[in-house]
């Protein structure tokens, strides 16, 4: 009796109570508005893949008939086979290559002390400074020089370390206890041994964020892929670059470019859904402290 | 001095490529940028001069690059920052499901360029499907009135999912009794994001616009691929980079390519200094 007099006396409880409904009605309005506008592109990307040429110029939403007659030809009559295996090869390379090498160097400016280390790390943050797009031409000239362009070493000896992957591990070793290594110091093991057996799994998460992002980067890089394979190394085309160069010349065989398309980002679409986790913890921290 | 030796040997390679691929090419670049260089190197008897730079300077189609470039930043900067903003600030609001439109909004972000245009393409053509619900036939990216704002609207929509991570960080940081003190106070939802959230993520806001406008400054992927290199129509689709890579590619002027490298470079840095000089100051105000 006294609880139900107390409410009546209070009516702005009820008040809130439905402004909170509708504020949660409306921010799911908002979500899925968005979801909407964000997601549209990706479904009929994909009901446009799986159909025909003639039925491509409708808007049906189903494929009538469907067919996957538009993946088979870009996979085998336009070469993506070629192109998925060059992309393949370079992101295993260029990512083991950057995390052994961003990795032994972290660890280094980390942990070990050697004259003249605060000046090279100085080196490593002004690297950081310089854009790819400004290094394109004399690098070009060089790779030029040495006889490595449309090679594939030449792309992998440009990109073997960025300094961004150095700093992020640097970053990481840093945040580890030193315990760990005092016990491996007083059973003897040197610094490689150190390093390889202590910190690397010490490391996990900043490895496995490194590899994602490393492996998403070499896999969808346009940029250098064009200028050091696109005059005419044809054999040498990534997923990437054999796409853009499928919009080019076929314009409208929509099946065609939206399998190819969807070829071109599914290696990193599973890679999303299984390390979602090190995907957006790496980029907000590689953000934050970069 | 065993300690000194291995942490020389562990820094040896990565140094050397950053020297070698890095600092080396940034100097490189500008000796490059004041000579007459073409496909085979160095034009003979080529002496140092600021020629590439007076080139530049009167060139019509550098101007236009660089004006692209800059409306282009101006524009899909703001529009991926309030985009992002408002999509972190809706899955910030304890929804079920959050975890799922998270990574919904993120996904464009991981798709490649090449990818992510090839779709925008076929999207935007003028038998596609947006001008299909809208009831047009606009050419968005064949029409030189519109090839620039559409290559913002593409870019908008693939970024702003990055953007939404910076400030989902940003706003998990808040402490909740900020905002406990601000309903105790009874102030409203849209009072306490302009008079307590938006403010508070000041440097989130400076962050995302340091990077994702240099970012913007370099941009290139999409405009060469939309316009299939060609940066047309009418120079519409043609960035500071592309620029470079025309004078590079196309025309074999390595040198004046060079020096409008240097040009935009020096560009990104003053525009980092002078956000750094505002925003900072707005922080301290």
């Amino acid at each position: 009796m006294l609880q139900t007099s107390v409410a009546a006396a209070e009516p702005f409880v009820p008040r809130r109570a439905r402004s909170e409904a509708v504020r949660r009605i409306v921010l799911y309005v908002v979500l899925v508005a968005f979801a909407l506008l964000f997601f549209t592109p990706f479904v009929w990307t994909i009901s446009t893949s799986f159909k025909t040429l003639p039925d491509s110029a409708y808007f049906n939403l189903v494929p009538h008939p469907f067919t996957t007659e538009a993946w088979k030809s870009v996979w085998n009559d336009y070469d993506f086979k070629r192109y998925a295996l060059n992309s393949l090869f370079l992101a295993v390379t260029v990512t083991l290559l950057n995390l052994f090498l961003a990795s032994l160097g972290g660890y280094a400016f980390a942990r070990l002390r050697f004259p003249g280390r605060e000046v090279l790390f100085l080196l490593v943050l002004g690297t950081l400074m310089i854009p790819d797009q400004l290094r394109l031409i004399p690098v070009f000239v060089m790779l030029t020089k040495w006889h490595l362009i449309g090679n594939f070493s030449g792309y992998i000896l440009i990109n073997l370390v960025t300094a961004v992957n150095l700093f992020f591990m640097r970053q990481y070793f840093l945040t580890i206890p030193r315990d760990f290594e005092e016990a491996a110091k007083l059973d003897g093991a040197g610094y490689f041994k150190t390093y390889w057996r202590i910190m690397l799994p010490l490391a996990g998460p900043a490895i496995a964020a490194l590899a994602i992002l490393q492996f998403q980067g070499t896999w969808n890089d346009f940029f250098w892929p064009l200028i050091l394979f696109g005059q005419g190394s044809e054999h040498m085309y990534t997923m990437q670059l054999g796409l853009a160069q499928l919009t080019f010349t076929y314009q409208s065989l929509w099946p065609q470019l939206m399998a190819g398309s969807l070829m071109a980002i599914a290696p990193i679409l599973v890679i999303f859904l299984v390390f979602q986790r090190f995907f957006i913890s790496g980029v907000t921290a590689a953000g934050i402290k970069g | 001095m065993r300690e000194a030796g291995w942490g020389y040997a562990f820094v040896l390679l990565p140094m050397a490529v950053f020297g070698l691929f890095f600092i080396y090419p940034l100097v490189y670049g500008i000796y490059i940028s004041f000579f007459e260089w073409g496909i085979l190197g160095k034009a003979a008897g080529a002496t140092a001069s600021t020629q590439n730079y007076h080139t530049l300077y009167n060139d019509p189609v550098f101007h236009r690059a660089l004006r692209n470039t800059f409306e282009y930043a101006l524009l899909v900067v703001p529009l991926e920052m309030a985009l992002g903003l408002m999509v972190a600030l809706v899955i910030n609001a304890k929804l079920r499901g959050r975890a799922f439109f998270r990574s919904a909004f993120y996904f464009p972000s991981i798709a490649s360029s090449a990818a992510i245009t090839t779709i925008a393409i076929f999207i935007l053509n003028p038998d596609g499907l947006l001008n299909r619900i809208i009831g047009s036939n606009q050419a968005w990216f064949g029409d030189s009135s519109t090839a620039l704002y559409s290559v913002v609207g593409l870019n908008a929509w693939t970024t702003s999912g990055t953007v939404m991570l910076f400030y989902l960080a940003a706003l998990q940081s808040i402490p909740t009794d900020v905002y406990e003190a601000a309903a105790v106070g009874g102030t409203r939802a849209w009072r306490t994001f302009w008079r307590i959230t938006f403010p508070l993520l000041r440097p989130a806001h400076f962050f995302v616009l340091v990077v994702f406008g240099i970012g913007a400054l370099k941009v290139f992927d999409q405009f060469y691929i939309v316009s299939q290199g060609t940066g047309g129509p009418e120079y519409s689709t043609l960035s500071a980079v592309f620029y470079i890579y025309q004078e590079a590619f196309k025309s074999a002027n390595f040198g004046v390519g060079a020096s409008a490298g240097v040009v935009l470079f020096v560009a990104i840095f003053l525009l980092t200094l002078l956000q750094r000089a505002t925003v900072g100051r707005a922080e301290l105000g």
